[in-house]
């Protein structure tokens, strides 16, 4: 087995400001190490020295006896690094052969032809070692979920080892966009990877899987090295404790205010192309909750309601009325909405603030700019907006501070009702709280709120009520009182009469 | 700071082709009566290139609206040789502008059809029609009333503002009149504003309420309407109307906008940055004709000048 790697010392600055200081990192073979902070501690940093993309100001490497030289992506990966980055490059037209074995040679017959049975098995051969054997190699990789994609890639990084060994895979963010049963094969492939030999990096906003699938952490704030030690002797709370330097014992705001009476949007046996039996009604100030698994079909509860998918059948109201036709319809009757996927459903990257954030309230036929800036910078001040200024690109924002940019828009309405998909997807505790305290805030004014999260923990720290959706179906309507995340996550995956049995 | 030098490199690069000329050409190019000829002989490239805009805004493109100034200019045209009075055929013209521009919308907006494709389809429908209805003949002479053609000879004298026998053409007027609208419509109306949405990011700006059909299917109009009147322009300015008399317009339209795109904080169009890029293109062919290039040349001088004001703003963009 290889010695363990030993990075220290590294250090990298921008300009005048330091983005990462002095931190050192000791990662052994055969054990999954997370890393974490917060958006902004220094983390991407950290991987790209680790890759050799970026020049470090300083920084040491050494296995064992012997110094790595670490100066560039060659460097890396001839000392067997392999880093797998958040956004999965595949080539979507090609086939799932051909994106395992990229810029590998290719067989060929008579020196001329591609020889495609031969790619094939090597593929397959890549991807049997990951312990994969459903996906078929030769269909072309653009009709792959994410959960496939990401086993390409790792399966990319495996055939590049003919000849030597990887001793070190740094994961960054994978099960960002991953549902529950892809991110197990994933933790299973990291088992596998853990077995023969090779240190893994983990990088993961994800408390509750680097609790589960880690074996040592190391925590960075502000660019420095706060933490390290190993999973089995901290907890969830000392880790939020060390990325954020605040206690979390009001991670989920309490309610303030008691619930409205008046209904804010009710529906009875509708059914979408992909959903039937959804029945609920939502109350003023309440927040319901809506889970599933992937593609149990929680998009469509909050599209039905956006006027974006019509029901095929049953009855829906939204206050008293019937439902809206299209999204501008939805936003005139006083619903807001924040899509799941920030960057294609919700903003525009390269506008800045004011234009995404008043985009739904745009009214009358002159756009005035001073009273649309004032409005803004209210709004700015509402969310804890981090931004230069009105005109600030989107772009030039972190995360958490793109989602305030959608949380301001939603609020900008007065909303009745609020439409949430994955409002906390990608963004670090921090912000999390912030947009907590944001969802509370509009409830405890009397806005109902849809909220549709994989996060279970909190479905369960928000909502007053959780709709569980079973492949198409309403299941059922739980109450989160006294509910762990584990029985929740079984309500989600039972099978309808195995519930009613228990 | 450097992506405030890179965003005016393009108009430091108008100015120094100013002094360029004026350097060689110093009897005849920093005159009035000069620069009166380029604002003409440029007006209706710009009032194109501003009516282009307006769909570049939304990413989208007109392939179409060469060939649609050709047919406005030859309706107009059919129409005086039956003896029809000039507001009648003017407005036949841009009815006609206005219902191609629709077309357009319709393919793009709601078929969902690829701007470059829809518009290249209809760029030769609308090229097929201006010679068919013309027969493919140029139409000249005593068929064009003088109300019609003296409209490019005609302007506002300038002798009480100190230019002694100089005069501000009505074509001038009418391209400064077109830009007025479209910098207002595009900087300072909602309307404005959600195009830019769309340019920004189409399904959003949808899930966020915006009517994107109906909106690029009235940009779309706005274009073509655009491109009829660039089309009755031209063939008031030549007192004849030809079936492919507006063919060079469609290219240098795009490429002034283009030109004007390095202006913007994010690489967008804007009304104003389109105006110098059309003065770039414009003054670029007086001079280089004066100065007796040849056209050739002039045309790969143009061509380059395009790339390398684009591929200069892009570097470093997002670094």
């Amino acid at each position: 087995m290889a010695e363990p790697l030993e990075f220290s010392a590294m250090t990298k600055r921008y300009g005048a400001a330091t983005v990462l200081s002095d931190v050192s990192l000791r990662l052994s073979p055969g054990r999954v190490h997370a890393l974490m902070g917060e958006n902004g501690a220094g983390k991407s940093t950290l991987i790209k020295l680790l890759a050799g993309v970026v020049p470090a100001d300083s920084m040491l490497v050494r296995q064992g006896a012997r110094t790595l030289p670490l100066r560039s992506a060659a460097d890396a990966h001839a000392a067997g690094f392999r880093v797998i980055h958040q956004e999965l490059n595949i080539v979507p037209q090609l086939s799932v052969a051909e994106n395992i074995l990229l810029g590998q040679p290719i067989p060929q017959r008579f020196g001329l032809l591609v020889h495609w049975a031969e790619l094939a098995r090597r593929a397959r051969a890549a991807l049997a070692e990951l312990g994969v054997s459903h996906m078929d190699v030769r269909r072309q990789a653009g009709g792959l979920g994410t959960g496939d994609r990401m086993l390409v890639k790792i399966a990319a990084a495996l055939v590049q080892d003919a000849g030597q060994t990887a001793c070190l895979y740094v994961l960054d963010e994978p099960t960002a966009a991953l549902n529950g049963a892809e991110a197990e094969k994933l933790f299973a492939v990291i088992g596998r990877l853990k077995q023969q030999g090779a240190a893994i990096l983990y990088v993961s906003h994800r408390m509750a899987e680097v609790m589960d699938i880690c074996d040592d952490v190391t925590v960075l704030r502000n660019g420095r090295h706060i933490l390290t030690t190993e999973i089995a002797q901290t907890s969830r709370d000392q880790i939020i404790h060390a990325m954020t330097g605040r206690d979390v014992a009001d991670a989920y705001p309490p309610r303030r205010t008691p619930l409205g009476d008046a209904v804010v949007c009710a529906a009875e046996g509708v059914s979408t192309a992909r959903l039937t039996g959804l029945t609920f009604t939502l109350r003023q100030g309440e927040i319901l909750g809506v889970a599933g698994l992937a593609g149990a079909g929680q998009g469509d509860v909050l599209s039905l309601f956006l006027g974006s998918v019509r029901p095929t059948a049953g009855k829906a109201v939204l206050s008293g009325g019937v439902l809206p036709t299209s999204p501008a319809q939805a936003w005139a009757r006083g619903v807001a909405h924040v899509p799941q996927e920030r960057r294609s459903e919700g903003l525009m990257m390269r506008m800045g603030v004011r234009a995404n954030a008043l985009l739904p309230h745009l009214t009358g036929v002159i756009a005035r700019k001073g009273p649309e800036r004032r409005r803004v910078a209210d709004l700015s001040a509402a969310v804890n907006l981090k931004a230069a200024g009105p005109e600030q690109s989107l772009w030039q924002l972190s995360g958490g501070n793109q989602q305030k940019v959608m949380f301001a828009r939603a609020m900008a309405g007065q909303p009745k009702l609020l439409l949430l998909g994955e409002p906390t997807r990608g963004i670090d505790v921090g912000a999390r709280f912030e947009i907590y305290k944001l969802i509370r805030a509009l409830a405890d004014g009397g806005c109902g709120v849809l909220l549709s999260s994989t996060d279970l923990p909190e479905l369960l720290g928000l909502c007053d009520r959780i709709l569980v959706l079973q492949a198409g179906r309403q299941a059922t309507i739980l109450s989160p009182d006294g509910m762990a995340p584990a029985d929740l996550l079984g309500a989600l995956q039972a099978a309808p009469l195995a519930l009613e049995t228990t | 700071m450097i992506s405030q030098l890179r965003q005016a490199g393009t108009l430091i690069g108008l100015v120094l082709i100013v002094v360029f000329f004026t350097v060689q050409l110093p009897e005849t190019f920093l005159t009035a009566r000069n620069l009166i000829n380029v604002s003409q002989q440029i007006s209706m490239l710009a009032v194109v290139a501003f009516a282009m805009t307006v769909v570049m805004v939304m990413t989208d493109f007109d392939l179409s609206v060469g060939s649609m100034a050709s047919l406005a200019g030859i309706v107009a045209a059919v129409l005086f040789t039956a003896d029809q009075p000039v507001w009648l055929a003017v407005v036949a013209a841009l009815a006609v502008g206005v219902l191609g521009g629709v077309v357009n919308g319709v393919l793009v907006a709601v078929l969902g059809i690829l701007p470059f494709v829809a518009t290249l389809g209809t760029l030769t429908i609308y090229s097929g029609a201006a010679f068919w209805i013309s027969d493919g003949k140029t139409i000249f002479g005593r068929d064009i009333p003088k109300g019609f053609s003296e409209f490019a000879r005609g302007g506002v004298s300038l002798d009480a503002v100190g230019f002694a026998g100089v005069s501000l053409p009505y074509m001038t007027i009418l391209a400064l009149v077109v830009l007025a609208v479209v910098w207002v419509t595009l900087e300072h109306t909602t309307y404005g504003r959600r195009l830019y949405a769309i340019g920004g990011n189409a399904e959003a700006a949808r899930l966020a309420g915006v009517r994107v059909r109906w909106l690029r299917l009235s940009a779309f109009a706005i274009t073509g309407l655009g491109a009829a009147v660039a089309g009755l322009m031209y063939a008031s300015r030549v007192a004849s109307a030809n079936p492919t008399q507006g063919a060079g317009l469609m290219l240098d339209a795009i490429a002034a906008v283009f030109l004007g795109m390095t202006m913007g904080k994010e690489g967008e169009p804007r009304a104003l940055a389109t105006l110098v890029g059309v003065l770039i293109l414009g003054i670029l062919d007086n001079g280089l004709t004066q100065m007796k290039v040849d056209s050739y040349v002039r045309e790969m001088l143009v061509g380059t000048i395009v790339i390398a004001a684009v591929a200069t703003s892009s570097i470093g963009r997002r670094a």
